[in-house]
């Protein structure tokens, strides 16, 4: 009950503010931006491109699962980024405004908070993701040829596990500290950290969580799942899920009021 | 047993107690006012009474509610700078906190439009409060502190930010709050202390210095000052008044003179008897209470 009325509270307010309107177009826009301008560069070059007579301009054409991956690469630069700005003040910044000294001397369970405020944070950005991934599916379709729709959902839901991973160490930062430009950095921080032990790393560590990337293009090429996927994938989700009992456990030990 | 009963409760920060081993009791259906400077400590201690701080020791224990069940459930806090979610209406804000106090959507309902009704912001119910006017917002604060109906109603200096009218405003919806609840509220201005309370705590350095009813509290009784203001320096007068019996001593600061005194009435029927038969410019005169100031230099003096 309580949990529910914080998480409702929560999507109005990111539908007053309207993130439910910019937050899904900024995905659709990077997930098509790859696929079309691959598409129309040759196009564009040759039109515009004040070539001298003779050059020959030889671009392969991507087929749909590497179109489709380019969208999922920019989700990992772009989307990232815009998540954890979009994030970093979702629970610091309401303790360094003070409202959280309304809202917490009321009977409120820190688990419901907390959760709450990571499940209506997912469901926003996780939302955007499908309607960009689907806008990427719909037009490497058109331009490039068929890529099964399953295998783009498939590609979308295992993108999310990292998603959700991103989130909760936001979340975790956010309990944290009480600056929210200081729990950015550390969140930005934090992901290069992760994917740079995964890069020097990944012969020896096969089921970090950055490595689903790998394992999603994999997929896409060969069409069936990788075991170390499904193993990469529950570790996610383990990590994901101590950090955000962490964070309940971390936020119920601080100081509300400084 | 008292409704509340605080013992040896201390907060530190940094090695200095910013509350040090303070103890009090609230009786059930008193207007309480913890009265004290700035960095007295009672910001500090209003915040451990509502469950936002840890004290470092000590306890604080309420009747009929167990050791360590969730004191949140009793209590209503007014924080000295109240933020809210701006973007949500008054009514809004009400109905969400009420559902966090476990209200049904109905009951919290219900429960908002009454105690918009109680402190005067009906007609803004449905406007953001981010175009709240600052007497507004101390008074929606009021009234979230109000909606689960809690036993003790803590308010962090309800008045100090506000301008005369507001203070007013506030003063007057204590004054009918209090019939309902409990209150403990803070405050460093002593005539609104003495106003809406039945009872001081005054505190100083992060201790209690002195506590009871105002009326048996002694500094009350004795000692008030006289404050005369002339149209020119008062030097050449204050001769003349300190040769009256009731003075004391008068302190001249250029055009004001401050007179002690012991016996006010007859003081002041003295002086103004003086000016009317010597025809001195007054241009203002005063009975001054005694200052939060002098309350304390005489409470810690002691």
């Amino acid at each position: 009950m309580q949990w529910w009325t914080i998480f409702q509270k929560e999507l109005l307010e990111n539908w007053r503010s309207l993130k439910w309107v910019w937050v899904p177009i900024v995905f659709i826009l990077l997930a098509i931006m790859d696929p079309i301008t691959s598409y129309y560069t040759p196009v564009l070059l040759e039109q515009f491109g004040d070539l001298p007579e003779g050059a020959e301009i030889n671009i392969p054409t991507p087929t749909p699962e590497q179109a489709f991956m380019s969208s999922i690469s920019q989700y990992n630069l772009m989307g990232l980024l815009l998540i954890l700005i979009m994030t970093m003040g979702l629970i610091s910044g309401e303790r360094k405004s003070g409202v959280t000294e309304l809202i917490l001397v009321k009977p409120v369970r820190y688990t419901n908070y907390i959760t709450a405020k990571w499940a209506s944070t997912l469901l926003l950005v996780l939302t955007s993701s499908f309607l960009g991934l689907l806008a990427s599916w719909y037009y490497i379709n058109i331009l490039f040829g068929d890529l099964p729709f399953s295998h783009a959902m498939t590609g979308f839901l295992f993108h999310s596990v990292w998603y959700v991973l991103v989130i909760t160490i936001s979340v975790f930062l956010n309990t944290l500290f009480r600056v929210p430009g200081l729990v950015g950095f550390l969140s930005v921080t934090s992901v290069i950290v992760l994917s740079s032990i995964n890069g020097i790393f990944k012969s020896q560590f096969e089921w970090l969580p950055p490595q689903i990337h790998l394992y999603i293009q994999t997929f896409l090429n060969s069409g069936t799942l990788p075991t170390d996927m499904w193993i990469t994938t529950v570790l996610t989700i383990l990590l994901s899920a101590i950090l955000l009992m962490l964070s309940v456990f971390i936020f119920k030990k601080k100081e509300l009021a400084s | 047993m008292a409704f509340v009963s605080v013992s040896g409760l201390t907060k530190r920060f940094d090695k200095t107690d910013v509350v040090h081993d303070i103890a009090f009791e609230l009786e059930k259906g008193n207007c309480i006012s913890l009265l004290g400077p700035n960095g007295a400590g009672k910001t500090t201690t209003l915040r451990m009474l509502a469950g936002l701080m840890k004290p470092t020791s000590g306890s604080i224990v309420f009747e009929g509610h167990p050791a360590h069940s969730d004191i949140r459930e009793v209590i209503g806090y007014l924080p000295q700078h109240p933020v809210f979610h701006y973007w949500m209406t008054g009514k809004e804000f009400l109905v969400y906190v009420g559902r966090l106090a476990h209200l049904s959507k109905k009951d919290a309902s219900n429960r908002a439009e009454v105690l918009l009704e109680k402190v005067g912001i009906a007609d803004a119910k449905n406007r953001r409060i981010s175009k709240y006017s600052g007497g507004m917002k101390q008074r929606l604060g009021i009234a979230q502190a109000m909606i689960h109906q809690p036993k003790l109603l803590v308010l962090d200096e309800p008045v100090s930010a506000l301008d005369p009218i507001g203070r007013r405003e506030v003063l007057n919806l204590l004054e009918d709050i209090k019939k309902e609840t409990t209150i403990l509220f803070s405050t460093h201005i002593l005539s609104d202390a003495e106003e809406v309370s039945d009872e001081l705590l005054l505190m100083h350095n992060g201790e209690i210095v002195e506590s009871g009813r105002l009326d048996d509290l002694q500094f009350t009784q004795d000692a008030t000052k006289l404050k005369v203001s002339f149209s020119q320096n008062g030097d050449i007068y204050a001769e003349d008044i300190e040769a009256l019996e009731s003075v004391e001593s008068v302190l001249k600061e250029g055009k004001h003179l401050t007179i002690n005194t012991h016996n006010t009435d007859q003081a002041r029927s003295e002086i103004l008897q003086l000016a009317v038969e010597r025809q001195w410019p007054i241009t203002h005169f005063e009975v001054s209470r005694t200052s939060l100031e002098d309350l304390f230099m005489k409470v810690v003096k002691q």
